[in-house]
C-alpha cells in the first residue's frame, strides 16, 4: 500500500466514521457554497432578468424615416428583421394625424398604432375598459375623455380633412360633396375623351356629358352622338365597369371603356379630396399621467382606411439589451431610409439601476463568503480541539508538522469538494426559487458554475483550516498524552 | 554497551526541580523499570527519553548521540525511527480499525504494509480483531494493539508509560508476556510504572524520589 492510499484511507475514514461532526462541517460549507452559487447565478442573471423588467419603463429606441424619406409598415418590418428575435420585446408603429370631431368642433391628434405591440412597448399604459380589438374601435386619452365627456362604450365620429393644410379653403367650402365630376381618359389612338357628370344626393348619376370629338365619328364618336349610350349611366352609382354595368357600343369598345374609365377616375380623385368621416366605438380610456392622455389611438389599419395612406412617422422599439448592444443595434438598423436612435433617458437609468443591483448582490456574496469562512473555521477549530489527543498521538508516532498540516488540509479540501458539489446543485435550486419569486422568470444553468463553486468552496475550506491547523501543529504530544 | 545514557540531567519549571541532576544508563537489550510515587519525576524522565521534551541541563545520549540540544524536528525523526511508545491510556485513532492504527505508525515511519501490520496483530493475538474499531475492543485488546503498533517498525527502544495501569490482571499478564517475548528478541524496554509487580518483571528497577534517583535494584529472580 502506498502512502497516498493510506492517506486517502485515513481521510475518508475520518470523514465517514465521524459522521456527525463532519456533517456539521459539510453543512456549513454546503450552505456557504449554496448561497455563493446562488448569488453568483443571480449576479450574472440579474441583468438578463431585470432588463426584461426594465422594459416596463417603455421604449428604449426610436426608428424614424431619414430626412426626405418615408416610413411604412413594410420598411419597418424589414428593419426589424435585422434584430435578434429574442432581443426585441416589442415594436409599436406610430402615425400621427389631426382628426376633427365636427359635432364638438374639436380636433385631436390621433395616433395610428398596433395595440398588441403598444402593450409590450408601453406596459405602463393603464386602460380603463380594454384595448381595441375589432376594426373601428378606439382608445381615447383621459384628458380628451374628460374634456368632451366620452366614456367607454361611447361612439365618436372623426373626420379626416385631406386639405387640412389649406385651412381657409376647407372651412369655407360649401360645395356639395361630389356634386359634379369631371374626368378624362385615353380613347382610340391615344386621343383623350372628356366626361362630365352631375350626381344627385344619393351619389347616383343624374346627368352626363360626353366629349368624344377626338374619336372617329363613325365609331368612337357615336358615344357622344348616340343618346342611348349616355342614358345607360343615368341612375347608376360609380365606380362602374365597362361590359358589365355599361354595354359598349359595337365598333367603339375602346372609346366606350374610356368613358367609363374617365368617370371612375373623376370619382376616385373626388373621393380622396373629400373629407371622410367614420364612426368609432370607444373601448377604453387611456390613463398615463403623461402627454398620451391628449391623444386618440386607433389601429394603423383604421387610420389607413380613413386617410387612404399607409405611412408611419415613427416606431417605438423596446429591446432587451445593455447600452453597448443597443448602440450596436441602432447602427445596424440605421440605413435604407431609416434612422434609429436610443432613448437615452431610459437606457442610462437602466444601466445605473442594474449596476447598483449587481454591486449589492456582489457585496452580499462577499459577506456570505466571509461568514462561511468563519463558520467552517469554527467547526474545524472544534474538530482540532476534539482531536487533540489524536494529533498528539500522531506526533508521538513520528508525524512531522507537515504531515499534520497535510492531513487536516486534506480533510478540509475533501469537505470543500463535497460541500461545493452540494452547494452548486442546491445553489442553482436556490437561485431558481429566488428568480421565480422575485423576477417571475426561470434561470439559465451555467455549466461553469459547478467547477467554479467546487473550486471556490475547496479554497474556502482550505483557508478556513489555516488557523485550526496552526493550533494542531502547536499541540505538545507530551501534554495531551499524559495519563490520568 | 549503553543504548541510553542520561548524564546529570535536570528539568526545572520555575522553582520546581522535576528532575535534579539525574544520571542513569540503560544497556542495549536491557529491560529496565522506572518506579516512583506521583511527582517523583517519572513522567518528566519518560518525556525526555521519549524525545518529547528536552532537559534544562545535562546530556541525553541515545545510541551515543547527544539528543538533548536537538531541535524538536530532529527529535521527531529520532522518536519515529528508534522509539516505540506505549501509553497508559492506549491512545488509538478512534475512527481507524485496529490494523489501520498499526498502519498509521508504518505510514509515518516508512511504508504502510497491511500484511505486516496483520502479522504484528497476530503476534499480540488479535489478528481476528483486525477490522474492529477501538470502541469495539476491550481495554486489554486496545493495549495489545498499541504494543503491536509500538513494535511494528522494529524500534531499538520500547518506552512504556504505565502500560498496565488501566488493565485487569489477566490482561496485565498478557502484556507482560509480550514484553518478555520482545526482551528475548533483544529489544530494549523501559517501563515506567508504580506497580511493583510490573517492576518485578524487569531486570532492573530505578526508583525516583523527589526528582532524584533514590536507588537502583537488580531483580535477582529475573527469568530470561
Amino acid at each position: 500500500m502506498t502512502k497516498r492510499r493510506m492517506f486517502l484511507r485515513m481521510v475518508t475514514a475520518s470523514l465517514l466514521r465521524r459522521r456527525s461532526r463532519m456533517l456539521i462541517a459539510l453543512l456549513s460549507i454546503g450552505i456557504g457554497a449554496t448561497i455563493l452559487a446562488g448569488m453568483v447565478t443571480i449576479y450574472y442573471d440579474v441583468p438578463r432578468q431585470m432588463r426584461a423588467q426594465m422594459r416596463s419603463y417603455g421604449a428604449n429606441m426610436l426608428l424614424m424615416p431619414t430626412e426626405g424619406e418615408t416610413l411604412d409598415s413594410e420598411k419597418l418590418a424589414e428593419a426589424l428583421d435585422k434584430l435578434p428575435e429574442d432581443a426585441l420585446v416589442g415594436a409599436s408603429p406610430y402615425r400621427y394625424v389631426r382628426l376633427d370631431m365636427t359635432s364638438r368642433q374639436q380636433s385631436f391628434t390621433t395616433a395610428g398604432t398596433d395595440f398588441a405591440q403598444v402593450q409590450k412597448t408601453s406596459p405602463y399604459f393603464s386602460v380603463e375598459g380594454r384595448y381595441p380589438e375589432a376594426p373601428r374601435e378606439i382608445l381615447v386619452g383621459g384628458e380628451i375623455a374628460e374634456t368632451i365627456g366620452v366614456k367607454v362604450g361611447s361612439d365618436m365620429e372623426l373626420t379626416w380633412q385631406p386639405t387640412a393644410k389649406d385651412a381657409s379653403g376647407s372651412a369655407e367650402d360649401d360645395r356639395v360633396p361630389g356634386a359634379t365630376l369631371a374626368g378624362s381618359a385615353k380613347g382610340f389612338g391615344d386621343q383623350m375623351v372628356y366626361v362630365t357628370a352631375t350626381l344627385d344626393d344619393e351619389a347616383k348619376i343624374k346627368e352626363i356629358k360626353i366629349d368624344a370629338s377626338t374619336q372617329t365619328p363613325e365609331y368612337g364618336g357615336r358615344t357622344q352622338t348616340e343618346p342611348g349610350f349616355a342614358e345607360q349611366f343615368i341612375g347608376k352609382t360609380l365606380p362602374l365597369e365597362a361590359g358589365e354595368d355599361i354595354d359598349a357600343l359595337s365598333g367603339a369598345t375602346v372609346t366606350s371603356t374610356a368613358v367609363v374609365d374617365a368617370l371612375n377616375a373623376a370619382r376616385a380623385a373626388d373621393e380622396s379630396a373629400q373629407p371622410k368621416t367614420t364612426r368609432y366605438r370607444v373601448t377604453g380610456i387611456l390613463v398615463t399621467g403623461g402627454e398620451e392622455e391628449g391623444y386618440v389611438f386607433m389601429s394603423t389599419d383604421d387610420l389607413t382606411a380613413l386617410t387612404g395612406e399607409d405611412r408611419l412617422d415613427v416606431a417605438e422599439l423596446s429591446i432587451s439589451a445593455d447600452e453597448a448592444q443597443l448602440t450596436e443595434y441602432a447602427q445596424a438598423l440605421t440605413g435604407e431610409g431609416v434612422t434609429a436612435r436610443l432613448v437615452k433617458r431610459v437606457t442610462k437609468s437602466e444601466t445605473a439601476v442594474l449596476g447598483k443591483l449587481q454591486a449589492l448582490v456582489f457585496l452580499v456574496t462577499v459577506v456570505v463568503l466571509i461568514l462561511t469562512m468563519i463558520c467552517v473555521s469554527t467547526t474545524m477549530m472544534a474538530v482540532v480541539s476534539e482531536r487533540r489527543r489524536e494529533i498528539g498521538l500522531r506526533k508521538a508516532l513520528g508525524a512531522s508538522d507537515n504531515s499534520i498540516r497535510g492531513e487536516f488540509l486534506g480533510e478540509g479540501m475533501f469537505l470543500g469538494l463535497l460541500g461545493g458539489v452540494l452547494g452548486a446543485v442546491l445553489g442553482f435550486a436556490f437561485a431558481q426559487v429566488v428568480s421565480v419569486n422575485v423576477f417571475h422568470a426561470s434561470i439559465v444553468f451555467r455549466p461553469l458554475l459547478l467547477p467554479v463553486t467546487v473550486l471556490v468552496s475547496m479554497l474556502i475550506a482550505a483557508a478556513s483550516c489555516l488557523m485550526p491547523i496552526k493550533r494542531a501543529v502547536a499541540i505538545d504530544p507530551a501534554i495531551v498524552l499524559k495519563g490520568e | 554497551m549503553a543504548l541510553l545514557e542520561l548524564k546529570n540531567i535536570s528539568k526545572i519549571y520555575g522553582e520546581l526541580k522535576a528532575l535534579d541532576n539525574v544520571s542513569i544508563h540503560v544497556d542495549k537489550g536491557e529491560w529496565v523499570a522506572i518506579m516512583g510515587p506521583s511527582g517523583s519525576g517519572k513522567s518528566t524522565m519518560m518525556n525526555i527519553i521519549g524525545c518529547m521534551d528536552k532537559p534544562t541541563k545535562g546530556e541525553v545520549l541515545l545510541d551515543g548521540e547527544d539528543i538533548s540540544k536537538l531541535p524538536s524536528k530532529r527529535l521527531t525523526d529520532i522518536r519515529r525511527d528508534k522509539i516505540g511508545l506505549i501509553f497508559q491510556q492506549f491512545h488509538m485513532v478512534t475512527y481507524l480499525t485496529a490494523v489501520e492504527n498499526v498502519m498509521v505508525s508504518q505510514y509515518y515511519h516508512s511504508m504502510p504494509d497491511e500484511e505486516e501490520a496483520l502479522e504484528a496483530l497476530g503476534r499480540v493475538g488479535l489478528r481476528e480483531r483486525a477490522k474492529h474499531l477501538p470502541s469495539q475492543l476491550s481495554g486489554g485488546e486496545q493495549q495489545r494493539v498499541c504494543v503491536a503498533r509500538a513494535l511494528i517498525n522494529h524500534p531499538e527502544l520500547i518506552l512504556a508509560d504505565e502500560p498496565t495501569g488501566n488493565l485487569d490482571e489477566a490482561n496485565e499478564n498478557i502484556v507482560l508476556d509480550l514484553f518478555r517475548q520482545l526482551h528475548r528478541e533483544g529489544t530494549t524496554l523501559i517501563v515506567v510504572t508504580h506497580d511493583p509487580e510490573v517492576a518485578d518483571a524487569a531486570q532492573r528497577t530505578i526508583v525516583l524520589e523527589h526528582g532524584k534517583v533514590a536507588r537502583e535494584v537488580v531483580n535477582e529472580n529475573f527469568v530470561e
